[in-house]
């Protein structure tokens, strides 16, 4: 894999640079901004870097492991619509001995289209496909063998249409997704692989919405540029497993949105003991590539 | 591996300070949002990022639509800053600021937002 990035990103890097179409908004419809949510994808296509993601929480195991997650992941635009992502993670795992294993997890590709973008109705609606490559992780990571392929549907939908007597919630925003995954295998050895069907939203309320769009409050800038947000995400095997009890986190957090960069942090609290252990927590920093490289790496290619 | 892949968060905030942006919105004048007693001379919008006046534009308008205002000037001390004179005094009533700018970048932002006129 990383052969292969060094002889890619050249390539690609090129491309961005020689060819210089009119740049356009990233995740922006309308008044609204979607910011990058961390533990649901959001539904816009840009040019944008999630470096890192830092995760830490207790497993469902029986005892539980300490997970601790370093990820990324790099989207290119190839059109204004349409982009494609790499997304790569490390994790080492603590058991309660004190022992640690880790490793590099599968890395995985995105395909993702942005079908409709309606600026009066501040709505963005994707779909996409996801690839993970079974193998080119390692196993002491954790680390499948086979193969995964994840259709997935992606929709944004900001309250701004609201009437004028419901002000007060037109910063809120609903962004949401819903995937399949398919693996390749349905046996790794002894072991029955599933299919597993993931779904989750975001809830988030904008004051940089409400002070540019609304009311400003005369809040300080700092203030203004939070977004309070409430994630969900949970996934359901659908055959193949002695039980398909759904798992998933319910994350409350607030993201902190700049001019070339943003920061968010959430809680991740489980929904039962399968999902985990106690709260644990995710960070993450996000870079606006078509904010930070207009003429160059941030422009779409075609 | 993982030294170099720690190096790009810093590295991306280096460059960060010359690059330009999406044009937020941040300030105006009368605020967004709030009630006047008088008829403001001009409106006045604070971007993130300095503005391409060619081609940016500033609308207002009224419960009787469109009113005549402008032309559109940038601030000489501070080209984030985009001012658009009111000729005439403003009935009672609730306005409307449409305004679609272009960063000198070429980013293209557009957004609306209220106040109300009550003598």
């Amino acid at each position: 894999m990383r052969n292969a990035m060094r002889f890619v990103l050249p390539g690609v890097i090129a491309a961005a640079l020689a060819i210089a179409p009119v740049a356009q908004a990233h995740a922006i419809v309308g008044n609204r901004f979607f910011p990058a949510t961390i533990a649901t994808d959001d539904p816009g296509v840009a040019d944008e870097l999630s470096l890192p993601v830092l995760s830490s929480f207790r497993t469902g195991d029986v005892p539980p492991l300490r997970e601790l997650d370093v990820d990324g992941e790099w989207t290119k635009r190839l059109t204004r619509d349409l982009g494609v992502s790499f997304g790569e993670g490390w994790t080492r795992l603590k058991g309660p001995d004190g022992q640690t294993a880790n490793g590099f997890q599968n890395l995985e590709t995105t395909l993702k289209y942005q079908a409709l973008t309606s600026p009066a109705h501040e709505a963005i609606l994707a779909a996409g496909v996801s690839y993970e490559w079974g193998g080119s992780g390692a196993d002491r990571g954790g680390a499948e063998r086979h193969s995964t392929v994840i259709p997935t549907l992606y929709f944004g939908k900001g309250a701004g249409d609201l009437p004028d007597s419901l002000d007060w919630a037109r910063p809120f925003a609903l962004t949401g997704v819903i995937g399949y995954a398919i693996p390749s295998r349905s046996h790794e050895g002894v072991e029955r692989v599933p299919d597993v069907l993931s779904w989750g939203v975001a809830v988030e309320y904008s004051l940089p919405y409400l002070a540019a769009h609304v009311r400003d409050l005369g809040l300080p800038e700092f203030v203004n540029q939070l977004t309070p947000v409430i994630e969900a995400s949970f996934e359901r095997p659908t055959n193949r497993a002695q039980g398909r009890r759904a798992t998933g986190t319910v994350n409350p957090g607030v993201i902190w949105s700049g001019q070339h960069f943003q920061v968010g942090a959430e809680a991740t609290l489980p929904i039962n003991r399968a999902s985990g252990r106690g709260a644990g927590f995710v960070v993450q920093i996000h870079f606006f590539l078509d904010d930070l490289f207009p003429r160059s790496l941030g422009k779409p290619i075609w | 591996m993982r030294q170099t892949l720690a190096l790009i968060p810093v590295l991306l905030a280096l460059v960060a300070g010359p690059a330009f942006a999406h044009a937020r919105l941040i300030r105006t004048a009368p605020r967004v949002g709030s009630t006047v007693r008088e008829t403001p001379s001009e409106l006045k919008l604070l971007f993130s990022e300095a503005i391409d006046p060619a081609n940016s534009t500033v609308r207002l308008s009224g419960a009787r639509g469109a009113v005549p205002a402008g032309p559109l000037t940038l601030d000489p001390a501070d080209r984030r800053v985009v001012h658009l004179p009111i000729p005439r005094a403003l009935s009672a009533g609730v306005y409307r600021v449409n305004w679609r700018v272009t960063s000198v970048d070429s980013h293209r932002t557009e957004g609306d937002f209220r106040f109300r006129v009550a003598p």
